[in-house]
C-alpha cells in the first residue's frame, strides 16, 4: 500500500508531513525548511516561483506575487467586504478570480501550485512518489470551500482521502501520546486569516469533537492591515506631502512587510525600531512602535473571537472550568495578549506545548497515518460545523441537519406538489445559522420533477447526506414512481451572476442618491448623533487615551462641524466616516468599561 | 424503523448513563473504522448516538419502539405560563438587539451597548428558571425509568409528557442562551 501524506495549506504557510515509525515526521525543502511561505510568483515569462523565493518577491511585484489566497477559495463576489490585496482580484460569472497580466486564475488553480511544490519536496525527499494526500481546512470552512480545497488538492495531482479539520489535527497532534488519557480540551486556533475553536473530548483513543465554531475571515492578516494603517497616518504625519505615494501599490506591500516583521518581533519585545530607508527620495522614516500600540490595535480584532468561543463552550454543554486544557495554535497564538485573552475567556492558563505552526501538518500526517493503517487504536469523530438547511416559504430557513453533528451523517425531506400537476419545484440549499435564508451561504438549487398528479400526492424524497470530509450529497428518490439520482447543485455562477447584477444596480441606485438632498439630510442626521456621542464618551473614557489620540479625534471633530457648514454631503461623508474609524478605539475602552461595571455587579 | 438501541448494543430503557452509551458508541465506531466495509453503516451508528444521548429523542425513540408512536400532547400547564413570559423577554431582547444592531457607528454602539445594561440579567434570570426545569425534568426521568421497569404500560403517558416539556425547555433554553451570545457578539 502507498502511504499517505498530510498537508496543511495555510494562509501564511504551509506543510507536507509523512509518518515515520508511528510518529508524524514534517519534510524540509532543499533549503532546509519545513515552513514554505503560501505565495506564488507569477513571472511575465517562465514558470511560476512558489514559497520563499515567491515571497522575497511580495515588495518588487506586488502586482504578480499571490498571498494569502486561502481568503478567496470557494469565495463568491460580494460575499464580505473588499480585500485588500496588491494583485488584482476580479468577479468574472459569479466567481472570484486572480488577474495576473492577461491570465485569470482561480483560487484553487493558484493553491494547486503550492500542493506540487509540497509533493515534489516531499517526493525528493523521500525518493520515490506520492499521490495520496489528506489536506488540513479551518473547521469553519463551508461545503463550497472544503470541495475547492479538495480540487485544488485533485489538480496537484494527489487523490484527496480525507479534508480533516484544522483544530481537530491540532487535537490529534496533542493528544498521540496522551492515548490512555480520558479529558476535555479546546483547541483554539487562530491563524493568519481564519480563526477556529474547537473542543474535544479525549477518551482512550478516542477523539470526538463536541461542538466547533469559528470565523474564516478573522486572523493575523488583519491585525497586519491595522497595524499599515497606523504606520502610513505616522508617515503622514511626518511628512504630508507624501500622502498621495502612500496609496501606490508597490508601497502598500512594502509597508505591509515592514508592518508583519515588526509584528513579529513584538511578541518577545516591548519595542521595536521601525525603520523605512528612503521611502519617498531622501526622506527616511523611523518610529519606535510598541508593544502596547500594537495591542491596542490587535484587541478589537482579537475579542472578535470571543464570541465563538463562548457559542462553542455552550454548544458544547461546558463550563469552561470543566475544560481540562485549552492547546494554542496557529501563529497569532504567539502574541502575549492573545494568551491573555483565552486565560481569561477559559479561566486558566493556556497550553502553549503544542508548536503553532507545525501542530496541524503534524496531525493532518496522523490521520493519514490511520486512513493507511499505520496508527492504530485511534478513532476520530468529527462533526459539520454549519446547519444544513432549505429554503421553505417565506424565505426562511429549514435546519435538516444541525450544526456540530457528527459526521458522515444523513437526514431526509419529503416533498410533494403544492398544486395539481405540479411538474417541479425548486430546491435552495442553504449553510449558515441565521433565520433568514438570505443571511446564509447559499450552497445552489436544484430542480424537483413531479410526476403531474393532484396536489398533494407526489411524494419526492431527498436526501441530504454529509461525508467525512464534510462535503454535501444529495440524493432524490421518487417514492411513487421508484426512481433515485444523484442531484448535482447548479452550480455557483447563475445564482451569483443575479447577485452580482444586483450589487451593480444598488452601485448605481447609490451614484443617484449621492446627488439627491437624502443624502445630505442623512449625513447631517449622522453628524448630529455621532458628534455629541463622541463628546459623552470622551468625558467617560477620556482619560485613558493619549494626548495624541485625543488631539487626533479633535481634528477629527472639528472637520466634520466644518463639513457641516459646506453643504458638501460627500465631505460630510467621508468626514463621518474617518470619525468613526478614529473613534473605534474610543468604542472598544466603553466597552470594556460597561463590562468590568457588569462583572463588578455580579460579584 | 431501526431500533437505535439495538444498533449500539445498549439496554431499551429510559435511563442510560452516559458512560455506558459512550463506551458502546466508541467501541461500535472503532470496529467501523477499522473495516471500511462497513462505512455506511457510520451513517446509522453517528445517528444512533445522536438520538439515544439526548433524552428527550431518546423517549420518544422508545415509545416509538414500544407503542408505535411517541405520544405526548400538549405541554405541562405551568410550562406553558413560564413560556408568556419567556417571549416576552425574547421579544425585548430582539427588539434592544436589533437596534444595537443597526447602529454603525462604532462609538454610537458602545454607548447603546451601556444603555442595555438591563437585558443581560433579564437573560440570565430566564436560563436560571429554564435550567432548574430542565434538571427537574431530568430528575423525574430517573424515578420513570424505575417505574418503566415495574410497569412499562402505566408509565407510557408521564414519559410522553416528559419528553415533550424536556424538547420545550431544552428549545428555550438554547433560545435564550442564542440572545446572551448575541448580545457578547455586538459588544
Amino acid at each position: 500500500m502507498s502511504e499517505i501524506v498530510g498537508i496543511d495549506l495555510g494562509t501564511t504557510n504551509s506543510l507536507i508531513g509523512v509518518m515515520d515509525s508511528g510518529f508524524p515526521i514534517l519534510i524540509a525543502d532543499r533549503d532546509g525548511s519545513r515552513l514554505t511561505p503560501s505565495v506564488v510568483y507569477l513571472p511575465e515569462n517562465g514558470d511560476p516561483v512558489v514559497g520563499a523565493p515567491a515571497d522575497r518577491m511580495r515588495a518588487l511585484m506586488p502586482e504578480r506575487t499571490l498571498y494569502s489566497v486561502k481568503r478567496l477559495i470557494g469565495r463568491r463576489p460580494g460575499e464580505s467586504e473588499k480585500e485588500d490585496f496588491p494583485f488584482a482580484v476580479r468577479s468574472v460569472n459569479g466567481r472570484m478570480l486572480l488577474e495576473i497580466g492577461d491570465q485569470l486564475l482561480k483560487p484553487e488553480e493558484v493553491s494547486s501550485l503550492l500542493l506540487k511544490k509540497l509533493k515534489a519536496d516531499a517526493e525528493t525527499s523521500l525518493g520515490h512518489s506520492v499521490d495520496r494526500a489528506v489536506i488540513s481546512v479551518p473547521a469553519y470552512f463551508n461545503d463550497l470551500q472544503r470541495q475547492a480545497t479538495k480540487s485544488a488538492g485533485e489538480l496537484a495531482g494527489f487523490t484527496i482521502e480525507r479534508i480533516i479539520n484544522e483544530p481537530t489535527a491540532a487535537a490529534l497532534a496533542y493528544g498521540l501520546d496522551r492515548l490512555r488519557d480520558r479529558s476535555k480540551i479546546a483547541v483554539y486556533d487562530l491563524g493568519g486569516g481564519t480563526f477556529d475553536i474547537s473542543i474535544l473530548e479525549l477518551n482512550e483513543g478516542v477523539f470526538r469533537v463536541l461542538s466547533t465554531n469559528g470565523n474564516t475571515r478573522l486572523g493575523g492578516d488583519d491585525i497586519d492591515r491595522e497595524l499599515v494603517r497606523l504606520l502610513k497616518e505616522r508617515i503622514i504625519g511626518r511628512y504630508p506631502e507624501l500622502r498621495p505615494e502612500l496609496d501606490d501599490r508597490l508601497f502598500f506591500a512594502r509597508i505591509r512587510e515592514i508592518a508583519h516583521a515588526a509584528k513579529l518581533r513584538l511578541s518577545t519585545e516591548d519595542v521595536v525600531q521601525v525603520e523605512i530607508p528612503f521611502l519617498s527620495g531622501n526622506r527616511s522614516f523611523s518610529y519606535a512602535l510598541t508593544r502596547m500600540e500594537l495591542e491596542a490595535i490587535a484587541r478589537p480584532i482579537i475579542r472578535r473571537t470571543r464570541s465563538h468561543c463562548l457559542r462553542s463552550l455552550d454548544d458544547a454543554k461546558l463550563d469552561p472550568v470543566k475544560l481540562d486544557e485549552v492547546i494554542l495554535v496557529g501563529g497569532v497564538t504567539r502574541m502575549p495578549i492573545v494568551r491573555q485573552f483565552c486565560a481569561e475567556v477559559f479561566q486558566r492558563l493556556p497550553n502553549i506545548t503544542q508548536n503553532p505552526d507545525e501542530a496541524v501538518a503534524a496531525g493532518a500526517t496522523i490521520q493519514a497515518g490511520i486512513l493507511s493503517g499505520e496508527v492504530q487504536n485511534v478513532v476520530l469523530l468529527d462533526v459539520t460545523p454549519l446547519s444544513l438547511g432549505i429554503e421553505t416559504f417565506g424565505g426562511l430557513m429549514n435546519v435538516i441537519i444541525p450544526r456540530n453533528t457528527t459526521i458522515p451523517c444523513k437526514a431526509g425531506e419529503m416533498f410533494t406538489n403544492a398544486v395539481a400537476n405540479q411538474t417541479a419545484m425548486q430546491i435552495v440549499v442553504l449553510q449558515g445559522e441565521r433565520e433568514l435564508a438570505k443571511d446564509n451561504w447559499e450552497l445552489g438549487r436544484f430542480n424537483l420533477e413531479f410526476e403531474p398528479v393532484p396536489k398533494g400526492i407526489a411524494r419526492v424524497g431527498v436526501q441530504f447526506e454529509i461525508d467525512a470530509d464534510g462535503i454535501l450529497h444529495v440524493l432524490a428518490r421518487d417514492t411513487r414512481a421508484g426512481r433515485e439520482k444523484v442531484v448535482e447543485l447548479s452550480s455557483a455562477v447563475d445564482v451569483s451572476d443575479e447577485a452580482v447584477e444586483k450589487m451593480i444596480a444598488e452601485s448605481l441606485d447609490h451614484a443617484f442618491e449621492d446627488m439627491s438632498e437624502r443624502v445630505w439630510a442623512e449625513a447631517v442626521l449622522k453628524s448630529n448623533e455621532l458628534v455629541p456621542a463622541v463628546r459623552s464618551a470622551l468625558t467617560l473614557v477620556g482619560d485613558q487615551i493619549n494626548s495624541e489620540d485625543q488631539r487626533k479625534i479633535d481634528v477629527l471633530v472639528s472637520e466634520v462641524e466644518a463639513a457641516l457648514k459646506s453643504h458638501d454631503s460627500q465631505r460630510l461623508k467621508k468626514a463621518n466616516a474617518e470619525l468613526d474609524e478614529g473613534t473605534q478605539h474610543l468604542a472598544t475602552l466603553l466597552i470594556d468599561r460597561a463590562m468590568n461595571e457588569a462583572a463588578r455587579r455580579k460579584k | 424503523m431501526i431500533d437505535y438501541f439495538a444498533l449500539l448494543g445498549v439496554e431499551r430503557r429510559p435511563a442510560i448513563t452516559e458512560e455506558i452509551l459512550k463506551g458502546a458508541y466508541f467501541r461500535k465506531s472503532e470496529s467501523l473504522q477499522s473495516d471500511p466495509s462497513e462505512s455506511g453503516e457510520r451513517f446509522a451508528v453517528n445517528a444512533a448516538f445522536r438520538i439515544i444521548a439526548n433524552p428527550a429523542t431518546r423517549i420518544q425513540h422508545l415509545l416509538t419502539l414500544e407503542f408505535g408512536e411517541p405520544g405526548g400532547g400538549q405541554i405541562g400547564a405551568d410550562l406553558g405560563e413560564l413560556f408568556g413570559s419567556i417571549v416576552k423577554v425574547l421579544q425585548s431582547a430582539d427588539h434592544q438587539l436589533g437596534s444595537l444592531a443597526a447602529q454603525s457607528s462604532p462609538i454610537l454602539r458602545a454607548l447603546e451597548y451601556q444603555r442595555l445594561e438591563g437585558l443581560r440579567p433579564q437573560l440570565e434570570q430566564v436560563e436560571k428558571e429554564l435550567s432548574q426545569r430542565e434538571s427537574g425534568l431530568l430528575a423525574e426521568l430517573v424515578r420513570l425509568d424505575q417505574r418503566w421497569l415495574e410497569n412499562t404500560a402505566r408509565t407510557r403517558r408521564p414519559l410522553a409528557q416528559m419528553a415533550l416539556d424536556l424538547t420545550f425547555v431544552q428549545k428555550w433554553l438554547s433560545q435564550v442562551r442564542e440572545r446572551i451570545i448575541r448580545l457578547e457578539e455586538l459588544a
